[in-house]
């Protein structure tokens, strides 16, 4: 008669048999973890129910959003999202354009070009990104105080409260105007695409006192005509809005009307498109090099000039080993943002951070925080997703 | 030789399994009755106090270089320690962060919390967490340039304020401006030093924390930037900021310890008992409210005691090893400038909310 050991020795001959049960033991593990730390978790306060509540707080940066402090710890957080997708957007298309230069740069045969590329990458590359952005807070600070600002006549101030801009204010009517506008913006590129396909087709073009006007300037003229025209028309809806320092009657000097690109955020953007632009730089520069040598010959063979060759044959090309990686550059670019913290600038996890410390409910915040980022970093991976589709199916 | 190895892996996961799942249903069963604890008892077994402070306020609570703690809200954690355990040296100190002090408390991180807390009605009912008796009485206050012109914050109409983050500091201030219908720009930052970066070049007009820390950032005002005479505290105190010790809920015997060694040591300056004459005075003690205090006996008679579940004699402890209230304040409170004569934290018999209930 075969014993309980002896089946038990029979029935572990088999590797199924004991990878099932390394398998199963494995899951009954990580089963107890988590139960156990979420039997800790749940014994605190989980619900977001305290988000309905007042906020009471002030935010330094309200852009789109007209936030005051009365409005509830909802609409504070909505801020710190618009501001933090504000910065995250500028910031992705800056630092695309810095890495392509500085990609197409490293590759240059002028010694110094290259040089100066190589030496962007490799410094600032390899120095952590929260230094760098407190050294360009440090920047930005040093320039003049308020009451001593740099004026150009009446269109900038600059101090180290901020830059102002000009920009335009809403006399009523904008929204409407804006709309219409877009859509006239879209008839002029049709109306450019008509005419060069008609060129290309039958020769046809127009002429202005004798000399040739193509499509791309038709479009921009009847752009810029219809633009001054519909701006009468519609009464004036918007009008320049000029930035001015003031000092009150108390002595507190202040920056009114205009564009005002904060100290705060100049600082954060500037990091941030530095910083990952050294990245994209070797992703350009690796993707480039990946390419066939025979490609740029061919192109030189063909009389291209080197403006022509890359732009027409090595790029696109290029693009297709460039997306992929550049997506994540652009994922960590987002994460990287929630560094704003530590100079002021209220982006979402600034903004959840004062929530945290007024409630005392930290955990539920967080779970907030965390979604925010996954759902900002989905979109940007859709995005990216449907270019990278674009760009690999041309020329199949 | 292959199937032994297998069989000792399988066993070896097996045992592991079995060790977590033990783990987990110990500690579940301890985190569940956590709602009515005993921590007092806890740190009797464990020989150990383990306080949650701040690392990073000059004269409440910094870290040395060395790792040493030292500060007004540290000697509170020291008093404890001397109280229960016999020894100001048995206190294990956890630096806390302003947003995670009280979930480290919550979830039994650590038994103490003394992190220049304000006590609120908000805090103390939310948050499950119990306020002993109030330290230090502060208040928010604002720092700007004396070159600035202000007098009061109703001059400060449209102005940028620097605030720190993780207090209620930043509805005080919204509290102060809007309430009055006075625009501002809070510039809210995380931490101290890039915000000490942008006031000292003037990105705003005025600083504001708590007066305390008002005090001690004005005295260590770099030279660079003017030194201590370019700035001055308006005279405004924005709220009320009671600071004290904090203990989880339903956890009465830990609550009243932490609560009567505080009282304790005020009561102690009261009677002029000090740290170099209180063994001079409990061997002899001048009258029988000094005796209970120290749990001595008074001419022979039976000693006080008060069934706190520690030694009798814990006060003679705290005082030798640590101080009186106004010892503590003196070596930790003064050097930063903030005088005790005229203010709230003045002992009672001279006009301040220093006051220790009877013991008896």
């Amino acid at each position: 008669m075969r014993s309980f050991v002896d089946n038990i020795a029979q029935w572990s001959r088999f590797q199924k048999n004991r990878n099932l049960v390394i398998q199963v033991s494995f899951l009954i593990f990580v089963a107890l973890l988590g139960t156990y730390l979420f039997s800790r978790a749940f014994q605190l306060e989980l619900s977001l129910s305290h988000f309905r509540s007042r906020a009471g707080f002030g935010l330094s940066h309200t852009f789109l959003v007209d936030y005051t402090s009365n409005d509830s710890r909802w609409i504070a957080y909505f801020t710190g999202v618009v501001n933090t997708i504000r910065v995250c957007l500028v910031a992705i298309f800056l630092t695309t354009i810095l890495g392509t230069i500085m990609g197409v740069a490293r590759l240059s045969k002028n010694f110094l070009t290259s040089r100066i590329a190589w030496l962007y990458v490799e410094v600032l590359r390899n120095t952590p990104l929260l230094i760098q952005i407190i050294f360009w807070q440090i920047v930005f600070l040093q320039l003049p105080q308020i009451s001593e600002a740099i004026t150009f006549g009446n269109t900038t101030a600059i101090s180290n409260r901020g830059i102002l801009l000009p920009w335009i204010s809403d006399n009523g009517g904008a929204q409407i105007w804006f709309i219409f506008l877009g859509i006239i913006a879209a008839g002029s590129l049709f109306l450019s695409y008509f005419l060069n396909k008609r060129e290309d087709e039958s020769g046809k073009y127009f002429s202005l006192a004798g000399k040739k006007v193509n499509g791309n300037l038709t479009g921009i003229i009847f752009f810029v005509l219809v633009t001054v025209v519909t701006f009468f028309a519609f009464g004036r809806p918007v009008s320049m809005d000029i930035p001015e320092i003031i000092q009150n009657n108390k002595g507190t000097w202040m920056q009114t009307g205009g564009f005002d690109l904060s100290p705060e955020f100049a600082a954060i953007l500037f990091a941030l498109v530095i910083y990952t632009g050294t990245f994209i730089t070797e992703i350009v520069r690796g993707s480039i090099q990946s390419l066939s040598r025979g490609q740029t010959e061919a192109a030189e063979a063909i009389g291209l000039s080197k403006y022509q060759s890359m732009t027409l044959v090595i790029l696109p090309q290029a693009l297709r080993s460039i997306i992929p990686p550049l997506t994540n550059q652009f994922l960590n670019l987002t994460k990287n943002s929630s560094l704003a913290v530590v100079i002021a600038y209220p982006d979402l996890f600034m903004v959840s951070r004062t929530i945290m410390n007024n409630s005392g409910h930290a955990l539920p915040v967080f779970f907030l925080i965390l979604l925010t980022y996954l759902f900002l970093s989905l979109c940007i991976s859709l995005v990216m997703n449907l270019i990278n589709r674009r760009v690999t199916r041309i020329g199949t | 030789m292959r199937k032994i190895k297998y069989t000792l892996l399988i066993s070896a996961l097996f045992a592991m399994a079995a060790f977590s799942y033990a783990c987990a249903s110990e500690d579940s069963s301890e985190a569940s009755s956590s709602g009515g604890s005993n921590t007092l008892q806890e740190v009797l077994d464990r020989g150990m106090l383990k306080c949650g402070v701040n690392d990073n306020l000059a004269g409440f609570g910094v870290v040395a270089a060395d790792g040493s703690f030292s500060g007004f809200d540290i000697d509170f954690c020291k008093a404890v320690a001397a109280a229960i355990l016999g020894d100001s040296g048995k206190v294990e100190y956890t630096p806390t962060t302003a947003s995670n002090r009280f979930e480290a408390l919550g979830s039994g991180e650590i038994d103490l919390l003394i992190r220049n807390t304000t006590w609120t009605a908000s805090r103390d009912r939310e948050l499950k967490q119990d306020f002993t008796a109030p330290t230090f009485y502060d208040g928010q206050g604002m720092m700007v340039y004396v070159d600035s012109g202000y007098n009061s914050i109703d001059d400060m109409e449209g102005a940028t304020i620097c605030v720190l983050q993780g207090t209620t500091t930043e509805l005080n201030l919204d509290d102060r401006f809007t309430g009055t219908g006075m625009s501002y720009t809070p510039l809210t930052f995380e931490t101290n030093d890039p915000l000490q970066a942008a006031f000292e070049e003037k990105r705003c007009d005025g600083w504001t924390t708590d007066k305390s820390g008002l005090a001690s950032k004005r005295a260590s005002f770099p030279a660079s930037a003017g030194g201590p005479e370019a700035l001055k505290v308006l005279p405004e105190t924005l709220s009320k900021e009671p600071l004290g010790p904090l203990t989880r809920d339903n956890d009465s015997e830990m609550y009243d310890v932490v609560q009567w060694v505080v009282f304790g040591m005020m009561q102690a300056e009261e009677s002029g008992i000090n740290s170099s004459n209180v063994s001079s005075i409990a061997s002899n003690p001048p009258n029988p409210g000094v005796a209970r205090l120290l749990g001595a006996s008074f001419e022979g008679g039976e000693v006080q005691d008060f069934s706190f579940g520690i030694p009798k004699d814990f006060m003679q402890k705290v005082i030798s090893q640590v101080g009186n209230y106004g010892e503590v304040y003196d070596r930790h409170l003064v050097p930063l400038g903030l005088e005790r004569a005229g203010s709230l934290n003045a002992m009672w018999t001279d006009g301040g909310l220093i006051y220790a209930p009877p013991f008896r």
